[in-house]
């Protein structure tokens, strides 16, 4: 059974880019076997969301300021598709360090 | 969604504001935004900017909050020069875009479809390069109406 993750994705005004990366993230992660829920948001709401609920990463494409100790990552090579590689690849290096 | 009246070829402006303002007001006479539209994407670039460095060359997708949006449209604008904007994302980073994707983006999770198909037009290299290219609107809509408009 695929490994269940939720992904905050925070972009400048919390719809368009966020929606844009949390889409490519639900399928990326899907071929490595996650089963990835999203939140959008934008970078004012991070720690709002964070104080709500556990999220396993963070995908930014606005800089946020603090991340509430989830490992947070830049997004945009998901929108260009050049670095997708390399995000996934740190991305499930740190959930395999949290175990998932 | 695309319109050959929100095309535009050797767009000559000094700076992204004045790029941005053009763009917006397009919008805004083409009825699918609402008049504050202008002002929340100018600020909204302002605050978090939405230059890409793309497959092909730098582009930038100003866009903003769907509150100011009335229908999804997506005008094009090829530079005649390139103007100074902020990486997304990376806002100490300078990018200077050639070609300009204004989105009026209405219901993010109703349009996700739409959405997928602007990502995956940008980052087309050859589809890019194409629409630099392009010597007529009528060559940009052709270009791009199949691969947005489906």
């Amino acid at each position: 059974m695929a490994t269940r993750i939720r992904i905050l994705s925070v972009c400048g005004s919390g719809v368009v880019t966020s929606s844009m990366v949390a889409n490519k993230l639900k399928d990326m992660f899907a071929e490595k076997g996650y089963d990835a829920e999203t939140v959008e948001a934008n970078s004012s709401e991070v720690e709002g969301c964070c104080s709500r609920q556990h999220f396993d990463l963070i995908a930014y494409a606005s800089p946020i300021g603090d991340n509430c100790g989830v490992p947070a990552f830049n997004a945009i090579g998901l929108i260009t598709g050049m670095g997708e590689d390399e995000f996934m690849e740190e991305a499930i290096e740190a959930l395999h360090k949290a175990g998932k | 969604m695309l319109s050959k009246d929100l095309i535009r070829l050797d767009l000559d402006v000094a700076n992204r504001e004045e790029a941005i303002r053009i763009l917006a007001e397009d919008f805004v006479k083409a009825g699918v935004v609402k008049p504050s539209f202008v002002d929340a994407v100018l600020e909204r670039e302002q605050r978090s900017p939405t230059a890409l460095p793309a497959v092909a060359y730098d582009i930038a997708i100003p866009h903003t909050v769907s509150e100011h949006v009335i229908t999804p449209a997506m005008n094009i604008a090829v530079l005649k020069h390139p103007v100074a904007f902020q990486q997304m994302g990376s806002p100490e980073i300078t990018l200077h875009p050639q070609v300009l994707f204004m989105l009026a983006i209405s219901d993010p999770k109703d349009q996700l479809s739409l959405l997928r198909r602007i990502m995956k037009m940008l980052q087309n290299k050859e589809l890019l390069n194409q629409v630099r290219e392009a010597k007529t609107k009528d060559g940009i809509y052709d270009l791009l109406q199949p691969v947005i408009d489906v």
